[in-house]
């Protein structure tokens, strides 16, 4: 039977995944992220990184409180990309030489401009 | 399927008896919805044409279009499930170490087949929308019962006060509270709007910009992007449902406590026929009071320590759940009621200090006896502190809009001699 203590749903780390992650040596919650995946998903860690972070003090012997969450980025949930593709801080940003080239006029979108991102979730292209 | 206009795609699927929603991206194991608020990715779908939707937080309308993803040819029946039985002691995926060439060869062909969540919509969007840009003294981000109330308590002290919430509608947990229940989130939300406070619903908080103009919250709904610049800044964003360890606790049918609780007190769904509840010791009162209101809905509820499970029973759908001592409790649906993991990580972009606690739930919010964060004019309240409950939390709230409205006040008539 395929029984596994899933912590992190959406990239399948399970409790074996993290046990084997620290007999590797990775003890620091990003290093288990970088090796597991975990908190890369469509929840960006909002399930999996304080029960992770608990099991990692018990498995290291750590003190809970010396335990740093890992860094938290943008976007903090799933957004479709249409949204961002007209923001104005993008266009403010088209006076200053030394800022990157401005955007293609919104006329065109991308052909993936509804799509949904988040950090590290690949979406399957057509 | 059936379902009512504005219940949610989700909530009506459950009650219709589907069981199966999506499969996970690496195992490809069978996946519903957990948390019904949002935030736990197990009920992603395509729904009218686009990908990776939240179907408990899309309302219904006659003819919507949902369809499941990640699975060939159905969520319920998906071939590639077998991936969970022929790895079944796990997958590194940095080495591939299956223990067989003939493994390593086939798992790196369908890799890239088995990876990715969802395929892109057929078609371009159509328009992109204006953004909305708000600036206020507060910004309070949490529409549950902390939040109302902290919202409720700067506005009635006169200070411009936004709230930004994420869900179908207010109140956050105290839906999903047998011992509140949506009248108490009605009371809460109509007393903060009857106060003044302006409302961004069903807008997501995603970044926090440090360095644009002083400080940028970036928020989003379904169909617009919102700049919020605030002088104050008030986390109320109390704490998302986690899977308890225990094996096989990804089933479909094993359902938060409060997502049992939300179907019941929101929706007048039974989350199932015979339930087990399977608790963490710092939940046991949450545990029984949902517990009871579903055995006077009809349920037969056990209520079981969490330590004592093993494992849940069943693969798309449950069949019961194995004890450690050999026991064996039949049902067709688990509740987790574990300690809600704080959600700070909007206020860790702002560069506020949290602390690992057991007891909270996971790393909490640092705050003082007056709610300031470590980072000035930031603020929090409620369960994104370590978790209370909506009754102690909505108290929270409330004395700390108190103090945050009397620092503004203090703040404004230093600027203004």
């Amino acid at each position: 039977m395929a029984k596994k203590i899933i912590l992190c749903r959406c990239e399948d780390v399970t409790l074996s995944d993290l046990e084997h992650t620290v007999a590797q040596g990775y003890c620091d919650i990003e290093e288990v992220k970088r090796y597991t995946g975990f908190g890369t998903g469509p929840c960006q860690g909002k399930e999996c990184l304080g029960p992770i972070a608990l099991q990692l003090a018990r498995l290291t012997g750590a003190p809970p409180a010396s335990l740093r969450p890992f860094t938290s980025r943008p976007p903090l949930s799933p957004t479709p990309l249409r949204l961002l593709a007209n923001d104005p801080a993008a266009h403010r940003f088209a006076d200053d030489p030394a800022a990157p080239a401005a955007p293609a006029a919104p006329a065109a979108p991308a052909a993936s401009a509804d799509a949904a991102a988040t950090g590290g979730v690949p979406s399957k292209g057509s | 399927m059936r379902g009512f206009t504005g219940e949610s795609v989700a909530a009506a699927a459950l009650a219709g008896g589907a069981q199966v929603m999506s499969r996970s991206l690496k195992y490809h194991r069978p996946r519903s919805a957990f948390c019904l608020e949002g935030h736990c990715g197990g009920c992603l779908m395509r729904i009218e044409g686009i990908p990776n939707r939240r179907a408990c937080q899309t309302p219904c309308h006659a003819g919507l279009r949902a369809e499941s993803q990640n699975a060939f040819p159905s969520a319920e029946l998906d071939v590639l499930g077998a991936v969970d039985f022929v790895f079944a002691r796990g997958l590194d995926h940095h080495t591939l170490m299956t223990g067989s060439a003939i493994m390593n060869l086939m798992a790196n062909r369908v890799v890239r087949q088995l990876s990715g969540l969802g395929t892109l919509p057929a078609v371009a969007a159509s328009e992109l929308p204006q953004v909305g840009e708000h600036h206020v003294d507060v910004a309070v981000i949490g529409g549950g019962a902390a939040g109302l109330c902290a919202a409720r308590a700067t506005a009635a002290a006169g200070a411009r006060t936004l709230l930004i919430d994420d869900q179908l509608a207010f109140g956050g947990s105290l839906r999903a509270d047998p011992r509140h229940g949506a009248p108490a989130a009605d009371k809460a939300h109509a007393q903060a709007q009857a106060a003044g406070v302006t409302f961004l619903p069903r807008t997501t908080a995603i970044g926090y910009f440090p360095e644009d103009a002083g400080g940028v919250l970036v928020a989003a709904s379904e169909t617009q992007l919102h700049r919020v610049v605030a002088r104050e800044w008030i986390w109320a964003t109390g704490g998302y449902p986690v899977l308890l360890p225990v094996a096989d606790n990804d089933r479909p049918s094993v359902l938060a406590l409060r997502a049992a609780g939300r179907l019941l007190e929101e929706h007048g769904i039974l989350a199932g026929g015979v339930i087990c509840v399977l608790t963490h010791p710092r939940m046991r009162e949450d545990a029984e009071a949902t517990a009871a209101a579903l055995r006077d809905a009809g349920a037969e509820v056990t209520v079981i320590p969490a330590a004592e499970a093993q494992a849940v029973l069943g693969r798309r759908g449950v069949r019961g759940v194995r004890l450690g001592d050999g026991r064996r409790v039949d049902c067709d649906t688990v509740l987790m009621a574990s300690v809600p993991s704080p959600a700070t990580e909007g206020a860790r972009q702002q560069g506020c200090d949290v602390v690992l606690d057991e007891t909270g739930g996971g790393f909490c919010l640092v705050v003082d006896e007056h709610g300031r964060t470590t980072v000035p004019h930031v603020w929090g309240c409620g369960d994104v502190c370590g978790y209370r409950g909506p009754g102690a939390a909505a108290a929270h709230g409330q004395a700390v809009g108190e103090h945050v409205a009397r620092a503004l006040a203090s703040e404004l008539s230093k600027a203004v001699p």
